[in-house]
This record gives structure tokens, C-alpha cells and sequence, in this order.
């Protein structure tokens, strides 16, 4: 079927507020965008960005103030009824499960209210519950698992209707770093079985190995829709490495190397900033030859990505 | 500061902290309009009973015994104190701290004594005149300490309850309603103590609420006044003997919460 | 019809997971003690139906109220509440799943009243109606149902619903003539306790127990009938009322 997965047509999400004296918010403002089938495609921003909003506006738990939406041709509003059965939703956190249960019942019941027959319940939940490595917990109650367990069975909860398109609103959340890692070669898996998936993250660094293409979003409206690659490229580009025991003549070698931006000094440490590719290769040699191995390289934060993707569009436009 | 300067000092902060959050569940409209139109129906639900049954005197017998029952009840809600504690995440700050957890849960839920003593006045007096009973004054008056009495002394052995129950986080609500409903049953609230075989009137008598109503019961009649203060002592010394139960299990309890990890610091 | 066998289902593991919830089930025995006792000790025999039906309705109009009234907060305040209304399957027809599993553990309470007579007191449940007996009892879970419906659209409206739970009790068994038959209480208390579902079915209920013809047994019961649907009826309305708004201002996620 062709047509796009998802097309959001300028959206707009005004929150009033409940009492007089609060301010109204408006978490979307005339947000568009398209995501072709099969793309996974990145929503990144900080919190507050309008991502969860959109989340829920696309699989029909809210309703835009204005503009359209429509997945898989189905206007999310009108035709919400069609709509559900075809995503599945993903979210992070500990809550959106009924803790009392274990992880097979809550899947049970969620199977059942995607309107799969007892058998085909029974069966779909024992194969998420294996796909996703739960298995040896599943008939523990969900208030003994850990927080990655929780995410796992979240994931687990949104393929159980073996939707077509699924959104994933901050999946990996206080995830460590390994489960993270195999939650992200899930994703992938997926998007080898053709669906298409709308990841809602803060983490650039997921973005950028996950996704086809991501969008970047922030106060409610889409700042750019970049390919992973000009992100990562981004990314590395301006990094920034701390330093402690550099004395004064080295700091002033590395001023001179191409690519060093700035170099702030406290108290015996220094951050050094680049704002080239490459640089901090370069940075490193310098530093570890001259015996200083108290380092610590970090990257940008979202909002420096921002200023620098965007304050580069600007340039080109 | 003296210890006990210290401890008065920690059951008033505690005191207060109580206050705090019983104004965050109840406004004066919910607590009027709300709490206490159960309250008086509570009362008057037996009161009926009592005139279907018999008559009049059958009524107030009925009501003024269930009226003391909700003062017993609210006491016995401190039992909650230590699931307010474990959702606050404060539980094991609580034991991790210099002082006894049992001097505090027992400020923190002093104003549950206070709020069930204040109840049950309030519906005898309310509920009373409904039922054309008579407030022989001013010996009535008398009631008002009295009921304080029987709130405190339930109150002591919700703490006791309290204590036991801490480790097992899902059968407070069950343990709470369960209790008082069973001192409706057993502490000669709707029959004398005598309709029931002898072991339960001993059982009875050690627990909250049957003497202090039965003093009541002597100011309601005129009996003598050594008899009601008789009851009145007996009151007190059960609600001593639990609070002190109370303060040497508490302390090994919570120990053995230590041991098995079931403080924790999430919910 | 799958959403409805998935919400029984959903609601029997919670209900059956915690035991604080089958609380009704603890105090059911010792009100029926309390109850008999009472007619007992004051020597009428004849009022031992009443005080047996009484922990009756206690019990299912507790079920209905606390279970039931937080069926839809308590999945708010859970996460899930968003999340079970993007699925496919119709909210309201799982809302009265999860309801009838509730009023079916409610009906326990009618065997553990009757195991409690028989064994403290001697007293069984005298069958004088049997079949009318059988009917009041269906219609009055129907009309238990319907209330339970419409308390758990309203907690989500109040913030309060923990206090409303709290005073929903007593004043409605003395409304409802739950013990003492609304005959006796003022007039002026009459009108109010004839809308109130209970006050027929518990009359009904009494009239069933005792040898006497049942006065106007079908009219009456028609009461109940009337009553409950009135009360899915209007908890539908609510209900639909309050996610239509949920959807709108976005307040699902927190009260």
C-alpha cells in the first residue's frame, strides 16, 4: 500500500490552562510531517519539546486543537476507530502496567484488548515474552521488576497487536547502557520486518544510530529533519575534552592546533572545546604525549546541537 | 537538649507533620459534609436498629455504644501511619534515624485520636436530641474526657498493630477495618459484654473501648462515681499496656525489616 | 464481547493478586455477629431475616463502591488509563467486565452471611420465596452493577473520591433501608430513599425470607430493574462524557 505511515499536517496542541492566572501552553504549533513506510524515524528534542504530545495525538488519546493527522491513511480524529488496531504504543517509565499482575498477565490482557482470541493471546504473549528475554520472569508480578524489565515488557505490550507502525516515546529512559543496547537491535529487527516505527528520545546518540532520518523538535515547533549522519557528524564535530595537570605551555600548544575553539580554565583543570571533525584526535596525541593522562572526552548537548544545525541552516538559507 | 527535651521536641514537629496531612485530605466541607454526615449516620443506622428491635432505650443503648465505636475506629486508623511512612519513601530514613520510629508514628497520629474523639461527642450530641435522648447536664459533659480516653487507648493498640504489620505492605486496610469492626462486635457496643461467653468478655476487657463505654454508659445512667472512674483507670491501663507492647515489639521489628530488606526506600 | 471477558478476566486476577481488596469479605462475618446478636439478645426471632440481609447489601454496595468507583481512577493513577483507550476494543464494554467480576466476589458474601448464621448462631437463610428470592437478588446486582458504573465515571470528575468513598457507606444503608425498612424513617426522608435502588430490593429481599405474601412482588421488583438501568444509563452518559473531555484537555494522565 503506498502512501506515507504517518502524515501530520500542521498540528497545533493548546493546553489551557485550569486556572486563570496559569499561562496556556502550546505543546505543538503547527507541526508537519511525513514518514514513509518502512522509515524508522527519529522525533528528537528535550522534555517539554511537544514529543509525548504528538505521540499521543497520532494514536488517538488526544486531540489536536488544530490541523490533521492521519496514519496509514486514517485520520487519527475521524477515523480513530481504524486507527488503533494498527499501532502499537511503546512508552518508558514505570508506570502504564498493572503491577499486581506478572508480566504474561498484563500481556494477556493487553492481547486480549487487541482483540486476539484466547489461544492466540496465550500464544503471542509467550513469544513477545521470549523475543523481548523475559521469559524466565514472566509470571513474576511486574512490581518486582527492574526498570529495564519494565521497558522490555513496555515493548513487549506494543507489538502485541503486530501493529504496522509503533511509537516509542522515550523507550530506553533509565535504561543502563547494555540493555539499552540490545532494546535499540530490537528496534532494528523490526524495522526488518517492514514496520514502521516513530521514536520519541532526548538521547542524540540513540537517534543517530537507530533511525533513517530524524526530526528535530523543540517548544513545539520542528526546528530541521536531518539524516542521522549530518547529526552524528554534529556530534563529533563539537566536542569537548576535560583536562586536569595541563600546565600553562601545554594549554597554549593546544590553543594552536587547528580546530580547538576555546579553552576555559578552574582550578588547575581545563575544558577544551573543537569545532572540527577530527580535532580531538588531534587534541589526545598532544595531550597523552605530553604525559597528561587525566582526560575526559564529552559530547555536546542537545541544545549546542541545536544552536549548531540550526545556526548552520540559517547560514545556508 | 535533654532527651526528653529532644523527644517532646520530636512529638511536636511529628504532631504537626500529622496536622499537615490530614488538612491535605480534609477541608472543614469535606470534613462537616463528608466525615461526619457518616458519622451520624453510622450512629443513627444502629440507633434505628435499636428502635426496630425494641424501643427507645434500645436506641440509645445502640447509639451512644456506636458513637464510642467511631472514636475507637479513627484511633485505630494510626495503624496507617506506617504505610503514609513507606509511601513517603520516609520508613527507612525513619529507622536509619536516633530516634525510636515509635515516638514518632505515635505524634504523627495523635491528631487521628483527637479527630475520633471529636467525631463521636459530636454525633452523641448530634445524634442524641435526633433520637429524643436525654443529655442529663452537666454530668454529659463528662463524656468529652472520657471519649478521649477510649481514642487514645485505641489508638495505643493501632500503634501495636502498626508494629506488626509494617513488614506486610498490602493488608493494612484489611487489618484496620477488620479490628474495629471486631471491637464493634466483641467490646459491648451493640449487647452487653454478658451475652457473650465468659472468654470473650475477658478478651474484652483487655481491649480499648469496653470500659471506657461502660463508664459512659454509668455517666448516662448517674451511677456512682468511683464505679465510673473505676472503668475510667481500667481504660487508661489497657491503653498503657498496648502502647507499651507497642514500644518493645516495634523496635525488634523494625530490626528485622532491617534483615530482610523489607524497608525500602521507593514505594 | 472480548473486551467484556477481558476486563472479568483483568479484574479477578487484581481482585484475587490483594487481598485488601476482598476487605468486605473480612467484616461481612462480624456484621452479621453484630446483626443477629442485636435481635437476638432483644428477643426478636422474627427480625432474624432482616438483620441477616443486611451484611448482604453491605458487602455488595461496598464492592461497588470502593472496587468499583476505582476502576477507572485507579488506572489513571497507574499509567494505563491513556494506553487502554488508543486499544481497539470498546472502554466501556471492558469497564463492565471488570464490574460484573467485581459483583460477582460481592455475591460471596451472600454465602459467607449464611455460613456465618448457620455456624455462630444456628440460623439459616429460611428459603420462604425461593424464586423471588432468586429474582431480587439478580436484579439487585444488576442495579449494584449499574451504581458501580456510574461511581467509577464520577471519581474521575472529584478529586475527592477518597473522601466520598469513606461517606458513601452508612448514610446509603440508612437511605437505602438496608436494615431498617424506609417505612420507619421520617416522611420526609422517603421521597430521596425511593430512588435509591436498595430500598426496594432490600424490602424485597426481607419480604422473601418471611412466610407472608409478597406485596406487589413484580411492581416492585420492576423498581430495581428501573433503578439499575437508569443507573448504567446515566454512568454510560458520564462516562463517555468524561474521556470525550479527557481527549480534549489532555488531563488523562493525572488527576
Amino acid at each position: 500500500m503506498p502512501g506515507p505511515a504517518v502524515a501530520v499536517e500542521e498540528v497545533t496542541r493548546v493546553f489551557e490552562p485550569r486556572r486563570k492566572r496559569d499561562a496556556r501552553v502550546v505543546a505543538l504549533d503547527r507541526v508537519s510531517l511525513e514518514i514513509p513506510q518502512g522509515e524508522i524515524h527519529g522525533l528528537l528534542g528535550p522534555n517539554g519539546a511537544g514529543k509525548t504530545t504528538l505521540v499521543k495525538i497520532l494514536s488517538t488519546v488526544l486531540v489536536p486543537t488544530s490541523g490533521r493527522a492521519r496514519v496509514l491513511g486514517h485520520d487519527v480524529v475521524e477515523e480513530a476507530r481504524e486507527v488503533r488496531p494498527i499501532i502499537g504504543i511503546v512508552f518508558g517509565g514505570e508506570r502504564g502496567l498493572y503491577w499486581r499482575l506478572t508480566g504474561r498477565q498484563n500481556l494477556e490482557y493487553w492481547g486480549a484488548l487487541y482483540r486476539l482470541s484466547g489461544g492466540e493471546t496465550r500464544r503471542r504473549a509467550q513469544q513477545l515474552l521470549e523475543r523481548v528475554g523475559l521469559l524466565d520472569k514472566a509470571d513474576e508480578r511486574v512490581e518486582q521488576y527492574s526498570r529495564g524489565m519494565k521497558q522490555r515488557l513496555h515493548l513487549a505490550r506494543g507489538l502485541v497487536g503486530d501493529a504496522k507502525v509503533l511509537f516509542l516515546d522515550e523507550p530506553t529512559t533509565g535504561m543502563d547502557p547494555l540493555a539499552a543496547r540490545e532494546f535499540r537491535n530490537l528496534i532494528g529487527e523490526l524495522k526488518g520486518e517492514g514496520r514502521t516505527i516513530l521514536l520519541a528520545t532526548h538521547d542524540m546518540v540513540e537517534a543517530e544510530n537507530v533511525c533513517n532520518r530524524v526530526t528535530l523538535i523543540d517548544r513545539g515547533t520542528i526546528l530541521a529533519t536531518e539524516s542521522p549522519r549530518s547529526l552524528g557528524r554534529v556530534i563529533s564535530r563539537f566536542q569537548r575534552i576535560d583536562v586536569e595537570g595541563a600546565d600553562q605551555e601545554l594549554l597554549t600548544r593546544l590553543r594552536t592546533l587547528p580546530g580547538v575553539q576555546a579553552i576555559s580554565e578552574t582550578d588547575g583543570s581545563a575544558r577544551i572545546e573543537v569545532a572540527e571533525e577530527g580535532a580531538t584526535g588531534a587534541v589526545l596525541k598532544l595531550l597523552v604525549d605530553a604525559g597528561v593522562t587525566s582526560v575526559k572526552t564529552s559530547l555536546p548537548s542537545l541544545e549546542e546541537v541545536y544552536v549548531h544545525l540550526i545556526g548552520d541552516r540559517g547560514l545556508e538559507i | 537538649m535533654t532527651a526528653l527535651a529532644s523527644t517532646a521536641n520530636v512529638m511536636r514537629h511529628a504532631f504537626a507533620a500529622g496536622i499537615a496531612d490530614y488538612r491535605a485530605i480534609f477541608t472543614w466541607r469535606s470534613w462537616v459534609f463528608g466525615w461526619m454526615v457518616r458519622v451520624v449516620a453510622q450512629v443513627s443506622f444502629f440507633g434505628l436498629i435499636g428502635l426496630r428491635v425494641a424501643d427507645d432505650r434500645s436506641a440509645f443503648y445502640l447509639l451512644i455504644g456506636n458513637a464510642l465505636a467511631v472514636a475507637a475506629q479513627a484511633g485505630i486508623f494510626s495503624l496507617n501511619m506506617t504505610t503514609t511512612e513507606r509511601w513517603a519513601g520516609t520508613l527507612p530514613l525513619l529507622v536509619a534515624s536516633p530516634t525510636s520510629p515509635v515516638i514518632v508514628f505515635a505524634s504523627r497520629g495523635a491528631y487521628l485520636a483527637v479527630d475520633g474523639a471529636l467525631s463521636a461527642v459530636l454525633a452523641i450530641f448530634i445524634a442524641g436530641p435526633l433520637f429524643g435522648l436525654h443529655l442529663p447536664w452537666p454530668r454529659v459533659l463528662a463524656v468529652i474526657p472520657l471519649t478521649g480516653l477510649v481514642a487514645l487507648s485505641a489508638y495505643c493498640l493501632g500503634t501495636f498493630l502498626a508494629g506488626l504489620v509494617f513488614r506486610f505492605r498490602e493488608i493494612n486496610g484489611l487489618v484496620v477495618n477488620t479490628t474495629y469492626v471486631g471491637l464493634m462486635a466483641a467490646c459491648g457496643v451493640n449487647v452487653p459484654l454478658s451475652y457473650y461467653p465468659q472468654a470473650i468478655e475477658w478478651l474484652a476487657h483487655g481491649l480499648p473501648l469496653t470500659n471506657g463505654l461502660l463508664a459512659i454508659r454509668e455517666v448516662f445512667q448517674g451511677d456512682a462515681v468511683g464505679s465510673i472512674l473505676g472503668h475510667a483507670g481500667a481504660e487508661a491501663l489497657v491503653g498503657a499496656a498496648w502502647l507499651t507492647l507497642a514500644l518493645l515489639t516495634f523496635n525488634r521489628l523494625a530490626s528485622r525489616g532491617r534483615l530482610d530488606g523489607s524497608l525500602d526506600y521507593g514505594a | 464481547m472480548k473486551g467484556f471477558l477481558a476486563g472479568l478476566k483483568l479484574e479477578m486476577r487484581i481482585i484475587r493478586s490483594g487481598p485488601d481488596a476482598l476487605l468486605p469479605l473480612f467484616t461481612a462475618p462480624l456484621f452479621t455477629i453484630i446483626f443477629l446478636a442485636i435481635v437476638r439478645n432483644g428477643g426478636r426471632h422474627d427480625l432474624q431475616p432482616d438483620a441477616l440481609m443486611a451484611p448482604v447489601l453491605m458487602t455488595l454496595w461496598w464492592f461497588a463502591l470502593f472496587q468499583g468507583g476505582n476502576l477507572i481512577t485507579g488506572d489513571r493513577w497507574q499509567g494505563i488509563l491513556e494506553w487502554a483507550l488508543a486499544a481497539p476494543t470498546g472502554f466501556a464494554s471492558v469497564i463492565l467486565g471488570r464490574v460484573a467480576a467485581i459483583m460477582a466476589f460481592g455475591f460471596i458474601g451472600f454465602f459467607e452471611v449464611w455460613g456465618v448464621g448457620e455456624l455462630v448462631f444456628g440460623v439459616g437463610i429460611p428459603f420462604e420465596h425461593p424464586l423471588e428470592l432468586v429474582l431480587t437478588i439478580v436484579a439487585t446486582m444488576f442495579a449494584m452493577a449499574g451504581t458501580a458504573v456510574v461511581f467509577a465515571a464520577l471519581f474521575v470528575l472529584t478529586r475527592n473520591a477518597y473522601t466520598f468513598t469513606n461517606s458513601a457507606s452508612f448514610p446509603f444503608y440508612v437511605l437505602g433501608g438496608v436494615f431498617v425498612p424506609i417505612a420507619i424513617l421520617p416522611g420526609w426522608i422517603q421521597p430521596l430513599s425511593s430512588v435509591i435502588f436498595m430500598s426496594w430490593s432490600a424490602d424485597l429481599l426481607r419480604g422473601s425470607l418471611k412466610p407472608e405474601h409478597i406485596h406487589d412482588f413484580w411492581g416492585r421488583l420492576g423498581m430495581v430493574i428501573l433503578l439499575g438501568a437508569v443507573s448504567f444509563a446515566i454512568g454510560r452518559a458520564v462516562l463517555a462524557l468524561v474521556l470525550r473531555r479527557m481527549r480534549v484537555t489532555g488531563e488523562l494522565a493525572t488527576a
